[in-house]
């Protein structure tokens, strides 16, 4: 046989060529799995034949948390959960536990946590960019122009609630405390940033053909296979249905507000993109009737207990988190405490389809499709 | 806005489509017996007047005695939500037969509950401890976990940190 490879694969009888399946580790300390997820590929040459996801790195026990502390304590640890849009859970903690205590929540306090909850859904969604980008491969560039309007952002809610990642500003019955004076001077700058800065990263990234290329027709799902595997949010919405339980079970504020419900085509990898990329202009129009539209008056019911006590209660709350349904099942007993505080996390729910769709792509692909779901592991793992 | 099945209603259409299936129901509710859990499930999934197609939520809940499961199913055409829940009497061995069959995105949420109450799911295609370890001693959100080996000393759980936890056994059954 040749020494030279050119003339050994002329030997090579395709035929009976037989090749032994491979697996790959991809995780948990690896800069594409966006946190503490791995990941068992099994690969034939450069194709993904199946795909394992072990998960629980970031395992916390919250939901064990949630019922050891009362319904007050217990608020911290919620924000943990989906950590780079804080301000939604604890929006959805504090109106589980609204529903079961039956509070009431002034106007202005709704208006404040819409606001807040769009801002921290406009961040959430430059992470996604930024790091999206770095997924197929403008690695640094994508990234630090995303970062830089995240900091913008996080600087404005730290004005607000005196803390940047993990704020505990609501309350069951409110807020913590009332806006600065010059928020809303500091909101409409730091709102033209944001225009501006979606605009940078759509010419970096839509504008570049190269990426285009990678995402276009990659992964596509079709709605009712979205369904069945329990997709919700952005990647159900880039296949068709325009569900978003903003519009769909408006809570809060929503029913005053005006927006649109971007929806994909294909649901392939580069529609996921661009929904979420529409979906942050929308925000910010949420944002911008939020400080038009915000209430004089309280911030917080004043008419709370000191020590909140629940008697027999249930109650399923959902809102439209920044990856999908985020549900919070809860129970109560009587007592301070939640006998049961169930978090339906829509990453978790998500990444359960994670597994069929990769399969028959290449490796570099796999990537790829999993950064297009956007998980974020503290609220995979609980 | 979405609409909420109340229990009663969901129970007539389970009993007509899948008699025998309904247990009993209450106004948040409807319960379904195990046995006829998929059956009923897959029905009330494909029927044109509930279109549960899509299973939003997944969870178990202990009442000392007994296990529920909860499942939220959700009609997207109809903006629905309903709530249905099915009971697992045996404490010792808990078990439940998987709705994976019917929403094939369940599997994780199974797991989940497995790993969380120890509920086996029968027919599930991979069970396993998913966000805790293989051989983890007890099942943490069951009520009685801190008196379980490994967990907190009975007593002491008011002040959890003050005592050091009980080393777990050396032979861990499942």
């Amino acid at each position: 046989m040749s020494i030279w490879p050119e003339e050994r694969l002329d030997h090579v009888d395709t035929e009976g060529f037989h090749t032994v399946d491979m697996t790959i580790n991809v995780g948990p300390q690896h800069p594409a799995t966006h946190g503490v997820f791995r990941m068992l590929l099994t690969v034939d040459g450069e194709l993904v034949t199946a795909c394992r996801p072990y998960i629980g790195y970031l395992h916390r026990g919250l939901e064990k948390l949630s019922e050891l502390n009362d319904y007050r304590q217990a608020m911290g640890f919620w924000d943990r959960t989906d950590y780079l849009a804080g301000l939604l859970c604890e929006q959805a903690y504090c109106m589980a536990v609204e529903k079961l205590a039956d509070i009431e929540v002034p106007e202005r306090a709704e208006y404040i946590r819409v606001m807040l909850s769009e801002l921290s859904r406009i961040n959430s969604h430059f992470m996604f960019l930024g790091a999206f980008g770095a997924d197929v491969g403008s690695f640094g560039t994508s990234f630090t122009y995303a970062w830089r309007e995240r900091e913008r952002i996080y600087d404005l809610i730290e004005e607000v609630s005196g803390d940047r990642m993990f704020p505990t500003y609501c309350r069951p019955g409110g807020v913590t405390m009332d806006l600065p004076e010059n928020f809303e001077k500091r909101c409409r700058e730091v709102l033209g940033h944001i225009y501006q800065g979606i605009d940078d990263l759509d010419g970096l990234l839509t504008g570049n053909e190269i990426f285009v290329e990678r995402c276009r027709a990659l992964s596509p799902l079709t709605t009712e296979r979205a369904i069945n595997l329990g997709v919700t949010g952005p990647v159900l919405r880039s296949t068709g249905l325009a569900w978003d339980l903003r519009k769909a079970e408006p809570y809060s504020v929503y029913p005053h507000l005006k927006f649109d419900i971007p929806v994909g085509l294909r649901g392939d990898v580069f529609d996921r993109y661009m929904v979420r990329l529409a979906e942050m202009y929308q925000s910010a129009r949420i944002v911008e009737q939020c400080l038009e539209q915000l209430p004089g008056g309280p911030f917080l019911n004043p008419n709370l207990p000191k020590n909140l006590r629940i008697d027999d209660a249930e109650a399923y709350v959902r809102i439209e988190g920044t990856k999908g349904e985020y549900g919070v099942y809860a129970l109560a007993k009587g007592g301070n405490k939640a006998y049961r505080m169930k978090l339906r996390s829509p990453s978790f729910c998500n990444l359960s389809a994670l597994s069929e769709m990769v399969v028959g792509h290449y490796v570099a692909d796999a990537i790829i499709i999993l950064g297009s779901l956007d998980i974020v592991l503290g609220e995979v793992d609980k | 806005m979405t609409r909420q099945w109340t229990g009663p209603e969901v129970a007539a259409i389970a009993e007509r489509l899948v008699p025998g299936s309904v247990d009993r129901s209450t106004p948040v509710a409807c319960y379904l017996r195990p046995e006829k859990l998929v059956e009923a499930m897959g029905a009330l999934q494909a029927a044109g007047e509930t279109d549960f197609v899509h299973l939003t939520n997944l969870c178990g809940v202990d009442f000392w005695d007994h296990f529920e499961v909860v499942y939220h199913v959700q009609s997207f055409v109809q903006n629905a939500i309903a709530c249905i829940k099915a009971d697992v009497l045996d404490r010792e061995r808990p078990a439940l037969p998987s709705v994976c069959p019917v929403w094939r995105g369940a599997w994780m949420q199974e797991c989940e509950t497995y790993d969380l109450f120890g509920i086996r799911f029968e027919g599930h295609p991979n069970l396993h401890r998913i966000l805790l370890w293989d051989g983890y001693p007890g099942w943490p959100l069951r009520k009685d976990f801190l008196s379980m080996p490994g967990g907190l000393q009975p007593g002491l759980d008011e002040f959890s940190g003050t005592k050091r936890r009980l080393p777990p056994p050396v032979k861990v059954v499942e």
